[in-house]
């Protein structure tokens, strides 16, 4: 028997565009809630994001598989006055605009929770909806400077630098997605609606797993800076350069052991500079210069980190995106995703990382066209006429396009 | 009924250690669960990581808060017993061993689903429960490398960077948290129990909100690299220095128009080579050193981001470091920085949750465990056991306890 999806039934009105909130709604169509995304007749910004094939994004795709697509115009009543009526049929609205922005449109929740008592509402922004910086606009990268990421990567003295992907972006699309489940569980049980208020700030600074209470436990002795390549307190801990690519490896405790016996010094395990991963770091140096020693021997990336896995040492090739495409063991485990658009035909995304036994295969999803559903959500699901639909077309109150 | 918080009354059984796990019970704790976490008689790992006080460590309490504490030796077939008889009254499960492990002390989902076919089981692992990796130990730092977030991270023409903190271990955390309430939101419409198979290396791919698409739609002939101080594919994103401080700047939607006037360079609005962010950035050289110019005439960062954020709208920020992230004013107010009073440790600062409910505004009042410390009760008030049994089991090794 095929399973019913886990969010079958459960009914979302999506304002969200760009990433953030598209990966929040994305998550929630792929355990089968019926997303409706509500997007203005110039299209969320990210159908300008690459890559394009024939005007199509795949960006855009990407975050937007499986929801249907009603394109309008927020700032008219007619648009507003459909949205009302979606609201009311609706379990979650979620949204990213810039804090305020949903206010004047009508479509805050004070509003909103008037007419759907029961109603779970999410925010998503960058510093959140209160505080000082509050109506500033955001961005993934801005939020990491706010929340004192980007100060930790780099070289020590050097300047920071950014990882190129927007990790910000897409896990605060899925702490989104947990607090608004969590909010439906409460929902079930009884305690009604309520409202959600999730920002990058708040998710990027609880990813100092260490920074903040040893700052504040050491009563400031202890901040934590960029370190390289390296770890800033612990050896060995970072990465290596084998020939011509770059390994990361770590060892603790018996994981050393078997280190030393590999590369062949047993003299180490005698030397107290080495006892433990903190003295080891003080002497970090001549740790780092005896693996790369045997690197060097070695000569060869992929045999190394073999040798080293097989002692089980925790290693790994520091690999790029078409690599990780091609490893067997992403193969195996399908965490590249493909799938099918209508423009692109196949496109290669990574898969939903959430997976429950129960439903060992992904839902068949395709991201839909700019208002590709106006008239299958407008005639269906709020029963207007063929005639008013086609006035708010000429209105220009709804819109579509093959993009 | 009135509920403390949106889980209140969800039973968990926690055999996590270090971080990913941890991070995951807390937020379940957080909301208002029941969590007994399950630990060796030596103690989770991360007890001695810093910063210790008083023998105490400050990265046990930000990890493991509001979690009862049950001490006792897994390999013993009595403490294998009291953990079946608390998982027949559980919703749900959760560890982060290496593959394998769990199935070693027959607590794996193939036994535990026998034990209790309602529960929810959550496992989190560095590479996933299958494919060739699987049996290799792993750490936050593994993932990344594998999943090719750190190859995306540093200079063009240098060595990868390692990323200042386990962003990939706290993330997994919260995708399991997020993974397990929809499983209890399908058992509570009776779909029943299942389980869930986390890895780091399937969360860390999915922050590739580009680059994987990117490359395979390209047909390859963009390959995403690593850039250090800008962004690859989309311009201007990225890093510039005014006077003391590095700012990041990203004017990659109607903004530009806003940063072109600013810069004088109005001429940028309707050049074909400036038409768009892709086609920017063939060209980011020119807009770099337009902007490190503006920069230079400002010459103090506080005013630099005024004009631009305040002023221009522009988005930029001030890169911070932690300190100067705790002691603002933004983050003040809006309480990201949460302190908790321990009662050995005294009060630290932590990071709060970042998930913000309306009808539950304040955090619950939350304590870190000693090992073991609630071991009786548990055994007395869940399970039954009389103190004489419990006074054996200690004597035998199965249970035991720490004040640390």
């Amino acid at each position: 028997m095929t399973q019913t999806p886990m969010l079958d039934g459960i009914k979302v009105l999506d304002f969200t565009h760009i990433v953030a909130g598209p990966h929040a709604t994305r998550l929630m169509a792929e355990h089968g809630a019926e997303v409706i995304k509500v997007e203005p007749l110039t299209g969320d910004p990210a159908r300008g994001l690459p890559f394009h094939k024939d005007g199509r994004s795949g960006c855009f795709v990407q975050h937007n598989i499986g929801k249907k697509n009603l394109c309008l115009d927020l700032s008219t009543q007619e648009g507003k006055n459909i949205c009302y009526e979606l609201v009311k049929q609706a379990d979650v609205v979620i949204e990213n605009f810039a804090p305020g922005v949903m206010q004047r449109l009508k479509l805050d929740w004070e509003t909103l929770r008037k007419l759907n008592p029961e109603l779970i509402m999410c925010s998503i922004s960058c510093f959140g909806q209160t505080g000082p910086l509050s109506d500033l606009p955001g961005y993934d990268f801005i939020g990491q400077s706010y929340a004192g990421l980007l100060d930790m990567n780099g070289e020590p003295g050097g300047s920071p630098i950014f990882a190129d992907l927007a990790f910000g972006d897409v896990s605060t699309g899925t702490h989104a997605y947990a607090a608004i489940i969590s909010a439906l569980f409460h929902k079930f049980r009884g305690g009604g609606g309520q409202y959600i208020d999730i920002s990058l700030v708040d998710v990027l600074f609880s990813y100092h797993e260490m920074g903040v209470e040893v700052f504040d436990g050491s009563k400031g002795g202890m901040a934590l800076t960029r370190s390289g390549t390296q770890h800033p307190l612990l050896s060995p801990f970072g990465v290596f350069r084998c020939n011509d690519k770059y390994i990361f490896l770590i060892a603790n405790r018996d994981q050393w052991l078997r280190l030393v016996k590999l590369i062949d010094r047993p003299d180490m395990l005698e030397d107290p500079r080495y006892t433990d991963i903190m003295s080891r770091g003080e002497n970090r140096e001549e740790v780092n210069a005896a693996i790369q020693t045997w690197l060097d021997n070695i000569g060869d990336a992929d045999e190394a980190v073999r040798l080293l896995q097989e002692h089980h040492v925790p290693s790994a090739p520091i690999l790029s995106i078409p690599e990780v495409i091609e490893h067997p063991h992403m193969k195996a485990r399908g965490t590249v995703r493909t799938v099918s658009d209508p423009v692109f035909g196949q496109l290669k995304i990574p898969n939903n990382p959430l997976r429950f036994s129960q439903f060992p295969e992904p839902l068949d999803l395709q991201a839909g066209f700019l208002g590709q559903c106006n008239h299958e959500i407008l005639s269906e699901k709020l029963h207007y006429s063929d005639h008013q639909i086609t006035e708010l077309e000429k209105n220009g109150v709804i819109g579509s396009k093959n993009i | 009924m009135t509920r403390k918080h949106v889980l209140d009354g969800v039973k968990v059984i926690d055999f996590s250690h270090y971080v990913a796990g941890p991070h995951c019970t807390r937020l379940m704790a957080e909301a208002g669960a029941d969590v007994i976490k399950i630990e060796a008689l030596h103690g989770d790992s991360s007890r001695h990581l810093p910063v210790m006080k008083n023998d105490r460590s400050g990265y046990y309490i930000q990890h493991n808060r509001g979690k009862r504490c049950l001490g006792l030796d897994l390999r013993t077939q009595e403490a294998q017993d009291i953990c079946h008889s608390l998982i027949k009254d559980a919703d749900v499960v959760i560890e982060n061993f290496t593959p394998g492990v769990m199935a070693k002390y027959n607590m794996d989902w193939a036994a535990l689903s026998k034990v209790n076919p309602d529960l929810v089981m959550c496992s989190i692992s560095c590479l996933g429960q299958e494919g060739p990796l699987a049996r290799f130990p792993g750490f936050d730092y593994i993932g990344q490398a594998y999943s090719g977030v750190m190859g995306m991270t540093g200079q063009a023409d240098g060595p990868p960077a390692l990323s200042g903190m386990a962003f990939g271990d706290i993330s997994t955390g919260a995708h399991a948290y997020g993974a397990i309430v929809s499983a209890l939101f399908h058992k509570a419409n009776g779909g029943g129990g299942q389980y869930l198979d986390m890895s780091l290396l399937d969360c860390l791919f999915s922050y590739h909100e580009m680059n994987v698409q990117v490359y395979d739609a390209s047909g390859g002939a963009l390959v995403p690299k690593r850039s250090g101080h800008q962004h690859s594919f989309v311009a201007p994103l990225g890093l510039f220095k005014c006077g003391d401080r590095y700012l990041i700047i990203v004017a990659i939607g109607p903004q530009w128009v806003n940063l072109c006037k600013l810069l004088g360079k109005e001429e940028w609005i309707d050049d074909p080579r400036f038409a768009d962010p892709v086609i920017r950035n063939e060209n980011r050289d020119e807009i770099s050193e337009a902007i490190e110019g503006w920069l230079a005439t400002i010459g103090d960062p506080d005013k630099a981001v005024k004009i631009l954020v305040e002023d221009n709208h522009v988005p930029a920020a001030p890169v911070l470091d932690v300190p100067e992230v705790m002691e603002h004013p933004h983050m003040v107010q809006r309480g990201i920085v949460q302190t908790i009073d321990d009662p050995k440790f005294g009060k630290v600062k932590i990071p709060a949750s970042p998930m913000r409910f309306s009808e539950f505004p304040e955090p619950l009042n939350l304590q870190a465990s000693g090992i073991g410390e609630h071991n009786a009760q548990i055994l007395m008030d869940q399970l039954g056991y009389s103190a004489e049994k419990v006074a054996e089991l200690t004597g035998a090794g199965v249970i035991g306890s720490k004040d640390t």
